[in-house]
């Protein structure tokens, strides 16, 4: 337990964003990811159903836990009056946009299939998409004083995990009949998941160069505190296990079962790897030590 | 016109008086600590601790300010950064995006009272009427901005009379905490910062804070040493090498 008088002169994990309440924000930053890439994925397939599923992610889960994070929900509107500077004034922007744009072109999708009208709205809900799921991203990387979090992979990551996120769902939609080519979605699944495997290795690899914070950071996860949601979650349930079924079904062929399980596991290693990113968060001290 | 402190740690006593008088002052709940005093061992030569009183450094190129997605928290023309709770929403961008950390978020685990479940102190009943406190908010030292406003209305100079003056300023017994017009080169503040070579806590955040400090080692090295020193690497005692 840190002391008053020692505060920010030792290691100080930021801990608004992730403890207590926080745990709402940790889950609308991923499902806003999920939401996005699934909405992106399901564009690439032009499937209704995971376009609405991407939408319900978005609009309740996403908008509402964010919603119930505010300590004045009810003053909500304000938050998109400053765009110009804030990247959470932008990415509220880019959820309200989304669920406007994405409700008008379902109906189209629906009632108009094929149509201009349709397309333009495809393409201006997709770019929405696109934001939501990179924003949160933006926002940490843009934090200052936190080394672990000061680098561009950092939206990067958090897109592919959520794309990744998206062809996982889209498996599951292809098992119920959703109009999405299985064997495409699982694919698209196997190619991500071994990118987003990388690019967690390189990340960490990185931010462990990044100031002695940023070392305490990685070292936090791998062996600290987090260590054991970093290597069950993010390791084992987000890559090994899915990977092992993507790579089985290359041989042989996989039941539904185990492909369910499969994306159960990615977005249980998706949530894990966004609650270790905000966990490991930590600033640098106000006061260098003297060397 | 920019408001600014001059901090002399050399003069600091640790006394905690500028954390009581800011408690006085905006009558503020037991879990919040505007200004703070931190203690960090330092060896030069031989291992010592020393403290550093901190508070918000009305940076002049907030991060605090930019992060804000409802214009809350604004710049005056003074550089003093002010948080209009009507307008917060209690997101908690503005903690999240301050690298000095200055910056606390009012839950109700920090507002349970002087003493919970017994009484209501007469001063926290004033509190309530004078300076509200509002949960799911976020607040930080405005350098008493209110002082300095009715102060001025008066015709009075912050920094030189008391009643336009910080209340910690104020109320420091070792003349350790400074304030004025970093505008102007004439003002006290100008000049302790340009003869003892006051600096700000990480100038390489490029926010250009306006509470400078002097530590009687780094502002009185060489130039070049104590701009090498200053943009040294941090190595927090916390962290494993």
């Amino acid at each position: 337990m840190q002391q008053a008088h020692e505060w920010m002169v030792n290691y100080t994990r930021q801990t608004e964003w992730i403890d207590r309440r926080g745990i709402f924000l940790w889950i609308a930053f991923y499902a806003g990811g999920l939401g996005g890439g699934l909405y992106l994925v399901s564009l690439l397939f032009n499937s209704l159903w995971g376009m609405f599923v991407s939408w319900l992610i978005i609009a309740v889960v996403k908008g509402g836990t964010h919603l119930m994070y505010l300590g004045k929900p009810w003053r909500a509107w304000r938050i998109i009056t400053r765009p110009q500077t804030s990247w959470l004034a932008r990415g509220f922007l880019f959820v309200m946009a989304f669920v406007f744009l994405g409700a008008i072109q379902m109906m189209l999708t629906h009632w108009l299939p094929g149509s201009a009208a349709e397309w333009v709205f495809k393409v201006l809900a997709g770019l929405t998409a696109f934001g939501v799921a990179t924003y949160t991203g933006i926002i940490l990387k843009n934090v200052k004083g936190v080394p672990f979090w000061n680098s561009l992979l950092l939206p990067v990551l958090f897109v592919i995990c959520g794309i990744l996120g998206g062809f996982g769902l889209a498996v599951v939609i292809a098992l119920n009949g959703g109009g999405i080519n299985l064997a495409a979605a699982e694919t698209g699944s196997r190619w991500l998941l071994i990118a987003n495997a990388l690019l967690i290795v390189i990340y960490l690899w990185r931010a462990s160069r990044r100031e002695a914070v940023g070392k305490q950071s990685v070292l936090q996860q791998i062996s600290g505190e987090s260590a054991p949601v970093f290597w069950i979650g993010v390791v084992l349930l987000g890559i090994v296990i899915p990977l092992a079924i993507a790579a089985s079904g290359l041989i042989t062929h996989v039941p539904s079962s185990l492909l369910l399980t499969a994306v159960t596991c990615e977005i249980a290693g998706g949530l894990a790897l966004r609650y270790c990113v905000l966990k490991a968060g930590a600033y640098n001290p106000l006061v260098a030590r003297s060397c | 016109m920019r408001w600014g402190m001059v901090i002399d740690l050399t003069k600091c006593v640790r006394c905690y008086a500028c954390v009581a008088a800011c408690r006085v002052e905006h009558f503020l709940p037991m879990g919040v600590t505007w200004p703070r005093l931190v203690a960090l061992e330092t060896d030069h030569g031989s291992p010592e601790v020393s403290t550093y009183s901190v508070r918000c450094n009305q940076c002049q190129d907030a991060p605090c300010v930019e992060a804000c997605p409802t214009g809350a928290t604004r710049q005056r023309e003074d550089g003093i950064i002010v948080v209009d709770q009507d307008k917060c929403v209690g997101c908690r961008y503005c903690v999240i995006a301050c690298p000095y950390q200055n910056r606390t978020f009012l839950s109700k685990d920090k507002d349970k009272g002087f003493f919970p479940g017994r009484i209501q102190t007469d001063f926290e009943k004033a509190g309530k009427e004078l300076y509200k406190h509002q949960l799911g908010t976020t607040e930080k030292c405005n350098f008493c901005a209110e002082r300095i406003d009715a102060g001025m209305a008066k015709g009075l100079k912050p920094g030189v009379d008391r009643e336009a003056t910080p209340a910690c300023v104020n109320t420091c017994p070792a003349r350790a905490l400074n304030f004025g017009d970093l505008d102007d080169p004439e003002s006290e503040v100008s000049k302790l910062i340009k003869t003892r070579k006051g600096f700000q806590l990480h100038p390489e955040y490029s926010t250009d804070p306006s509470v400078f400090f002097i530590d009687g080692r780094i502002g009185q090295i060489d130039e070049t040493a104590a701009t090498e020193e200053s943009r040294r690497e941090a190595v927090p005692a916390g962290t494993e090498s």
